[in-house]
């Protein structure tokens, strides 16, 4: 049979694309091979056989019963292990452990989980702390995977699709993140493509104009359409004016297309995804793998920035402010009152007593039907068009206690005064044991889960590895949560509320309250 | 090539202020996109170039020497735009016709 042109291109281009040729052998056809022809025989069967009830002749039942057999004595440890891991579940089992090593000068941490998929990130220090201009970090989280200079961004999508992986990208405060899972076959396939959108994108004008501006209206549109996003916003601005401060996503009203230029991104780039600055986090394959493939790939990155133009901006310490700000908006009505918080785990101003607060305040139950036995849920009971949750927001060098409220106006001014009294009780003492110690249990979950989870552990890892801090251990995690006693959540309260607090008001002005009436000071 | 600027002289067009790009005819989606992709200074110049040499053609009338198009500056500004564009169009038919082979 006559090779088809298109696939000789694609087949021949790389040395890696041989995955794809291997690809192209369906699973199935090498069984086929490996069976025995009188096994095969009677598999083909008339379709009609497979569809009534009327049961095989007995040489394919003898034949059925083998290969059971094996799957299934093949399957029977492995269910065996799942079964006592669970059994020790009241311990602390020791968590995914990273391998952390350095290839070529790049960070790479590893969890080893034997499985048949894999994850490979790529986090850079690049969020908006650091982009020198509005938007910079946006257009670079969205040039990634676009055209490079070996291949076109169709064609990326194309071969991703033919290995059947997945590629994303997202940017937190601090950093820009370039995930990919695949099969864990595929893992050179994907550590080259990291490695190639991290050093030789094109950034064509006409990419930038026909699709990264484009999408970037619509996340921000998106984004004013979220009245507790932006709220939630406009606290960090609040707090920390500048760095950690600076929107997520650019103002509708910023002119984002007088600094937004192709070879500024372009310089930017080359600025931000050098060897110090970034780290590849991956989950699943092998760590020697891992290490290798990276190393092999990511050496041609620069070891320092090459010029002082676009560079990104200087890592300046954290300074928590504080203020008031009321945005006016018709997309719902938000109140976010925030705190100083606690940093990432592994840092200096880390403080586990604030995940406990933040359990203990919660306002999202975890459980089906039942509020739960977190204060503010239990205070907001009798609302049913609100919304409250509190999270820690944790950085590399700060972190933000919020408490953000959200849903119909008159609610969301009721609830965001009650939730402001509940957080003063707890400071004055007037909280039970048992509530403090539920609260220290899913605070233990929800951290955990969170470094179980690959969406978030990944970028956690990728992050403490930047900021040259240890990789989250879920061990001292889980221990660092359990020592926290009753009268430090209980002084973390008295601190927050007697700090100067950021009360972000979106929605409603005319209803919604003051600072001053919640009893806070600003 | 000597021969060849000769042509391009006595083919009349650079006695217009146009280029050889300029004649390009640009009814087809390729040339279209490629006219976008344009940067903002030679588009505006391109659309400069047509009308005076509209305007020239409807009075009859050559430009003055000295606004003559120089054999230096004539060059190719729009048609690498538009043989990228085929390369992206082709490679697209390419992959969509991609015949997976197990």
């Amino acid at each position: 049979m006559p090779v088809p042109p298109a696939f000789v291109i694609l087949a021949n281009q790389r040395p890696s694309n041989q995955r794809i040729v291997k690809l192209f052998r369906h699973p199935f056809c090498l069984l086929s091979f490996a069976l025995p022809p009188q096994l095969l025989l009677p598999l083909q069967f008339p379709p009609r056989w497979a569809l009534s009830s009327t049961s095989p002749p007995t040489s394919i039942s003898a034949h059925a019963m083998m290969l059971l057999r094996s799957t299934f004595a093949q399957n029977a440890p492995r269910a065996l292990q799942t079964s006592t891991v669970r059994g020790m579940a009241s311990a602390v089992a020791p968590g995914p452990r990273y391998d952390v090593s350095e290839s070529a000068g790049v960070k790479v941490a590893n969890r080893d989980a034997p499985s048949s998929m894999g994850s490979l990130i790529l986090v850079a220090k690049a969020g908006p702390r650091y982009q020198p201009f509005p938007g910079f970090s946006e257009a670079l989280e969205s040039f990634a995977f676009k055209s490079t200079l070996k291949r076109s961004a169709l064609r990326i999508t194309r071969e991703v699709e033919l290995l059947g992986g997945e590629i994303s990208t997202t940017h937190s405060r601090e950093n820009v993140v370039l995930k990919t899972k695949f099969l864990s076959n595929d893992l050179p396939y994907f550590a080259e493509l990291l490695a190639e959108v991290a050093s030789q994108t094109k950034f064509p004008a006409h990419e930038l104009n026909e699709h990264v501006i484009k999408l970037l209206k619509y996340k921000q549109k998106a984004f004013f359409a979220n009245s507790e996003a932006l709220a939630d916003d406009l606290a960090h601005g609040l707090a920390f004016h500048r760095g950690l401060g600076e929107n997520i996503v650019p103002g509708l009203e910023v002119p984002i297309e007088k600094y937004l230029h192709v070879d500024a991104i372009a310089e930017f780039a080359k600025q931000v995804y050098v060897k110090p600055d970034i780290a590849v986090v991956g989950s699943g394959p092998n760590s020697a793998d891992v290490s290798k493939w990276a190393g092999e790939f990511f050496k041609e990155l620069p070891s320092s920035p090459s010029s002082a133009l676009f560079k990104p901006r200087p890592n300046v310490a954290s300074k928590y402010f504080g203020g008031e700000q009321r945005v006016s908006s018709k997309a719902g009505n938000s109140i976010v009152v925030a705190f100083p918080g606690s940093s990432a785990f592994g840092t200096s101003g880390f403080k586990p007593e604030l995940s406990v607060l933040a359990s203990l305040l919660g306002g999202e139950s975890t459980i089906k039907w039942t509020p739960g036995f977190s204060l503010l849920s239990q205070a907001t009971q009798g609302f049913s068009q609100l919304r409250v949750s509190t999270k820690n927001h944790a950085y590399s060098d700060a972190g933000l206690f919020t408490i953000a409220v959200s849903g119909n106006a008159a609610q969301v001014t009721a609830a965001s005064k009650t939730a402001v009294d509940t957080l003063k009780k707890v400071a004055a003492g007037e909280v039970s044991g048992e509530d403090i110690k539920k609260a220290a249990a899913l605070a233990k979950f929800r951290a955990l889960e969170s470094l179980q989870n690959l969406d978030t552990g990944l970028e956690a890892t990728g992050s403490a590895l930047i900021n040259g801090s240890n990789p989250y251990d879920a061990v001292e995690l889980a221990q660092a949560i359990e020592k926290v006693t009753e009268q430090q959540v209980k002084d973390a309260a008295k601190s927050a509320i007697s700090n100067k607090a950021s009360v972000a008001v979106v929605g409603d002005l005319f209803q919604l309250p003051f600072a001053e009436d919640l009893g806070l000071t600003v | 090539m000597p021969l060849a600027s000769w042509h391009a002289n006595a083919a009349g067009y650079r006695q217009l202020g146009l280029r050889y790009d300029d004649l390009l005819p640009e009814e087809s989606d390729t040339v279209q996109t490629a006219i976008k992709r344009l940067p903002a200074k030679e588009a505006y110049d391109r659309i400069f170039r047509i009308r005076r040499a509209f305007q020239c053609s409807l009075s009859h009338t050559l430009l003055p020497p000295a606004d003559h198009t120089k054999p230096e500056d004539d060059v190719p500004y729009l048609s690498n735009i538009i043989v990228e564009v085929e390369k992206e169009k082709k490679e697209r038919e390419e992959l969509d016709n991609l015949v997976v082979k197990k």
